[in-house]
């Protein structure tokens, strides 16, 4: 039987760098799509993107708007973990996070990155 | 003009669409469909032309056949047996 292929995706670009903050998604679009189970983690100016009303407001040229791209990748079973102490400096809560959103600190992304069969950082 | 006759059992227009959406809409597309069934695929979005075999190939389903309309392209991939 073939192993499940899981993807880990690190996010560390927010609204300020449409492009870099949309290829991650891009990528996880993709993956969840080819039944890859996807893990987006999300760091610094990163985490912006799951606060609520935020990703339907980024888009960059040539690739698919970013709100529509979040939306599939949560309905393929893309998973969503931000980083607790990056959230909190920012002064946001669960409540201000995209449904779903899981709180996570670094071990946490640690067992991730290490289960996974592959990785990307942005 | 390359003509094509293959029997389809539905149709996916994926036109204006950007990456990756089309591979998004497909996969959700072929899930729908039983193993051998086709699904007709019509993009604008020439990654679609590297995307979609490569796609197909990873995920078990395959490319029938495509071609280029000049205006949009049109792929037919059949559902495997695993998928």
């Amino acid at each position: 039987m073939a192993v499940q292929e899981k993807l880990v995706i690190m996010v560390t670009h927010g609204p300020e760098e449409p492009e870099l903050a949309t290829i991650p998604f891009a990528m996880a679009g993709a993956a969840v799509a080819s039944d890859v189970d996807v893990v987006m983690g999300f760091q610094g100016e990163g985490c912006l993107l799951v606060k609520k009303g935020v990703a339907e407001t980024v888009a960059a040229p040539e690739f698919a708007p970013l709100g529509g791209l979040l939306e599939s990748i949560v309905e393929l079973g893309g998973k969503l973990l931000v980083c607790s102490p990056c959230v909190k400096s920012r002064g946001l809560s669960e409540d201000d996070l995209v449904e779903g959103t899981e709180i996570v600190a670094a071990a946490r992304f640690v067992a991730e990155v290490t289960s996974a069969t592959n990785s990307l950082v942005y | 003009m390359t003509e094509t006759h293959i029997e389809t059992t539905q149709e996916l227009d994926a036109r204006g669409l950007l990456c990756p959406m089309p591979v998004i809409k497909t996969s959700k597309a072929m899930k729908t469909l039983e193993p051998g069934q086709v699904l007709k695929l019509l993009a604008t979005d020439r990654g679609s032309i590297a995307d979609i075999p490569a796609w197909t190939e990873s995920t078990g389903n395959e490319l029938l056949d495509w071609h280029d309309e000049g205006e949009f392209l049109v792929f037919y991939v059949r559902k495997g047996q695993e998928t």
